[in-house]
């Protein structure tokens, strides 16, 4: 073959990195032989945290997000936002933040983009891989474990990732939070990100188990939204998925440019004046109106 | 002194409701040398006498007009130090205008804020007044304009005044040589004119001194050859 | 984070002919991510022919428009006459230099009219050095995006209408690559003849 070939051997398992072998327990190899372990070799540094931190800046992390997910009676709706931003600048406003793992399986994506979907991807491999070993899908408890443990042996080295790993099994619906902290939750209703706290409010709010598709579509939609609202970092399009029994649909993908105004048809600031440095005019007013009756009396 | 009893301190009013001290003042202003201005409708002058009090006195050194900026000047009947103590605070404040406001200070506010300062030294303590009458010229944004300043801190603006010795007389004439249409090299023709009425002695190049603004808003004193040649033009 | 994009603004001044323009986003932010207001102007009137736009924190933005305002109307008291753009941009200048080692933490942007008709705008930094250009000036925390649309955008001696156009497009296509700032916007244009208009722009709500 002519050209440049890529160097794919740090996906081999046998040819060993310094740092995987020193937190990789060898003898689990033999178990599983788990040909998905990635072994990215180490920075040769004395000082790992220092250079971490140095490193950081050059791999801007995709911080800004919203995501939810929620179990309801007819499975569960995930909803993201598709804002990428570096510090105060938005560096994309079209980023595709729900993963498609496999058609029963999506994980979603908030900290670092690149961490996410490459260990997302690597998920798939070893869903794939657990299927055909196993002849039947893989639970979404397992996947999410698979992905935990991977992120785990991970710990402290700056991955950065906040993800919700949602499917469809024979259990029916399931929903886990996984990090990179190595946190794994199973949960009926989650959301991540810097605008998490926004779109839980909402979210909280409005949910009910027994909701209909179409009204719980429309409440992760909402939730995102208002999390677009009030989160700086957050915005682009709304993007919705549905997973049930037969796995997951994408519902609708919404610019929040023209949502906005959909939910809100009429928000022109009619007195311009009233908002100039902070005491508006009717403000003024009301005070003036209050402060000649408190003469009078 | 008849009004010794009022005067020990002058922050305090005589009977009559007056501040004897100023009156004092102005009378220092009286005997003092002439000096008289004229707004014309293109400029203003400034004239005042230069007597020095010997023959040995280098008549050059002596300046009686002060400028304060580019286009604003100054001249005073009465105590020359104290004409020298507002000269350097009133160019002290068209420097800090300048620095604020990246603008020459107009006549009308270096003028106020040197009479707020004449009338300061009015009623503090520990002070007296000024002993001159000042008259200010310049050509602002507004046009030309001339105000007298007196020690009380009152001041106005003139078509055209005079102080110090010779102040009635002057004052008369002016009044009849004035006109609202006249212009700056009539303005200094009647400015001489009117210096020469009361003239003690012979009037010279060297016992004048005249400042003129124009159109220009350049603030100039003449030079001696400058006052000779006008001199002659109203022998 | 930086304190001036604690609270997030975008400001644009820019000259057309007989005419001058200034431009303001409507957000106020928290914690640079909350936003708790999406009316608020960053614009101050001074008097008819001249505003004051100011980004940065808040807080010193009101404090500094309080002060200049404070500052302008005494010299009208005193001296009979509105100022010059040239001499108020003078004046905040030197306000800003007077807090030279404890800075407020807001960068102004002046435009006006002066007497004449004539436009000037300027804008300076957080300590008063000031840039007086004769086509356009931005300020807020995302100086490259406005900068590049104006670069794009502006043309000399617009009028009005045109000025009026490009001013408002300038700011909502630059603010739609900052997170801190946009959620609408406002425009005043002042003109020699015709007076002064403001007017609100719909923008992007995230």
């Amino acid at each position: 073959m002519n050209g440049p070939t890529l160097d794919f051997s740090f996906l081999d398992a046998t040819a060993r990195g310094s740092m995987a072998s020193k937190h990789v327990d060898e003898s689990l190899d033999a178990i599983d032989g788990n040909m998905h372990e990635c072994n990215f070799k180490a920075p040769a540094v004395e000082d790992f945290e220092g250079f971490q931190r140095e490193v950081i800046n050059y791999v801007k992390p995709n911080h800004g997000t919203t995501t939810l997910a929620f179990i309801f009676e007819h499975g569960i709706v995930v909803a993201v936002d598709s804002r990428a931003s570096q510090g105060p600048y938005i560096s994309s406003q079209t980023v595709k933040k729900v993963i498609e793992i496999n058609p029963f399986l999506l994980g979603t994506m908030a900290g670092g983009a690149a961490d996410c979907q490459f260990w997302q991807r690597n998920l798939g491999i070893q869903c794939r891989l657990h299927e055909l070993e196993n002849g039947k899908r893989i639970t979404v408890r397992a996947a999410s474990k698979l992905l935990a443990n991977t992120l785990y042996s991970y710990k402290g080295k700056g991955l950065s990732m906040g993800t919700m790993v949602a499917g469809w099994d024979l259990n029916g619906p399931g929903l886990y939070y996984v990090d990179s902290e190595g946190t794994r939750l199973k949960g009926q209703r989650f959301s991540v990100g810097s605008g998490s706290l926004f779109a839980y409010g909402v979210l909280d709010q409005g949910y009910k188990w027994d909701l209909t598709v179409e009204e719980a579509c429309e409440l992760g939609r909402r939730a995102i939204y208002h999390a677009t609202f009030r989160d700086a970092f957050s915005g682009g399009t709304v993007s919705v998925y549905h997973v049930g029994a037969n796995g997951w649909t994408k519902v609708t993908g919404d610019d929040v440019g023209e949502l906005h105004f959909s939910y809100y048809p009429a928000t022109p600031v009619d007195d311009v004046d009233a908002h100039c440095g902070g005491e508006g005019k009717k403000e003024a007013e009301a005070r003036a109106a209050t402060e000649a009756s408190a003469m009078e009396t | 002194m008849s009004d010794g009893r009022y005067s020990f301190s002058l922050t305090t009013f005589s009977p009559s409701g007056e501040l004897v001290q100023i009156k004092h003042a102005l009378a220092a202003i009286g005997a003092g040398a002439t000096s008289l201005g004229i707004k014309a409708k293109d400029g203003v002058v400034l004239a005042t006498e230069k007597k020095v009090p010997s023959a040995l006195v280098d008549a050059t050194t002596v300046k009686k007009i002060a400028l304060l900026t580019d286009e604003i000047g100054m001249t005073y009947s009465g105590m020359g130090p104290d004409f020298r103590v507002l000269t350097r605070m009133a160019r002290k404040e068209t420097q800090t205008y300048y620095r604020t406001y990246k603008e020459s200070a107009p006549v009308s506010q270096l003028v106020r804020e040197t009479a707020t300062t004449m009338q300061e030294f009015t009623q503090q303590g520990g002070v007296r007044p000024f002993g001159v009458s000042l008259l200010v010229a310049g050509y602002d944004e507004s046009g030309p304009s001339l105000y007298q300043v007196d020690p009380s801190g009152s001041y106005f603006a003139w078509k055209a005044s005079a102080i110090g010795k010779n102040m009635v007389n002057a004052k008369t004439f002016l009044e009849k040589r004035y006109s609202d249409d006249i212009e700056l090299e009539d303005a200094i023709h009647t400015a001489i004119l009117t210096l020469k009425e009361g003239f003690d002695g012979q009037i010279s190049a060297e016992n004048i001194e005249i400042g003129v603004v124009g159109v220009d808003r350049k603030f100039r004193v003449l030079t001696s050859s400058e006052i000779a040649d006008y001199l002659e033009e109203v022998e | 984070m930086s304190i001036m994009s604690y609270n997030g603004a975008a400001v644009i001044a820019m000259t057309g002919k007989d005419c001058v323009a200034i431009a303001s986003d409507l957000r106020l932010g928290i914690n640079q991510n909350q936003t708790a207001a999406v009316d608020y102007s960053k614009l101050h009137k001074i008097h008819d022919r001249l505003y004051l736009g100011l980004t940065g924190l808040i807080a010193d933005q009101l404090t500094l428009a309080q002060k200049l305002k404070f500052k302008h109307d005494m010299y009208e008291l005193r001296e009979n006459r509105v100022m010059s753009p040239k001499v108020f941009g003078a004046v905040v200048s030197a306000t800003l230099y007077e807090k030279r080692f404890s800075p407020y933490y807001t960068e102004p942007v002046v435009a006006g009219l002066d007497a004449d008709g004539k436009p000037y705008i300027t804008s300076m930094d957080l300590i008063g050095a000031d840039a007086s250009t004769d086509d356009f000036v931005v300020a807020g925390d995302n100086v490259e995006s406005l900068f590049g649309v104006c670069e794009s955008f502006y043309k000399r001696d617009l009028d009005p209408e045109a000025l009026f156009e490009v001013i408002s497009h300038c700011l909502t296509s630059g603010v739609n690559r900052d997170c801190l700032s946009g959620w609408g916007g406002v425009v005043t244009v002042v003109t020699k003849g015709n007076g002064t208009f403001t007017r609100t722009l719909k923008s992007r709500m995230d």
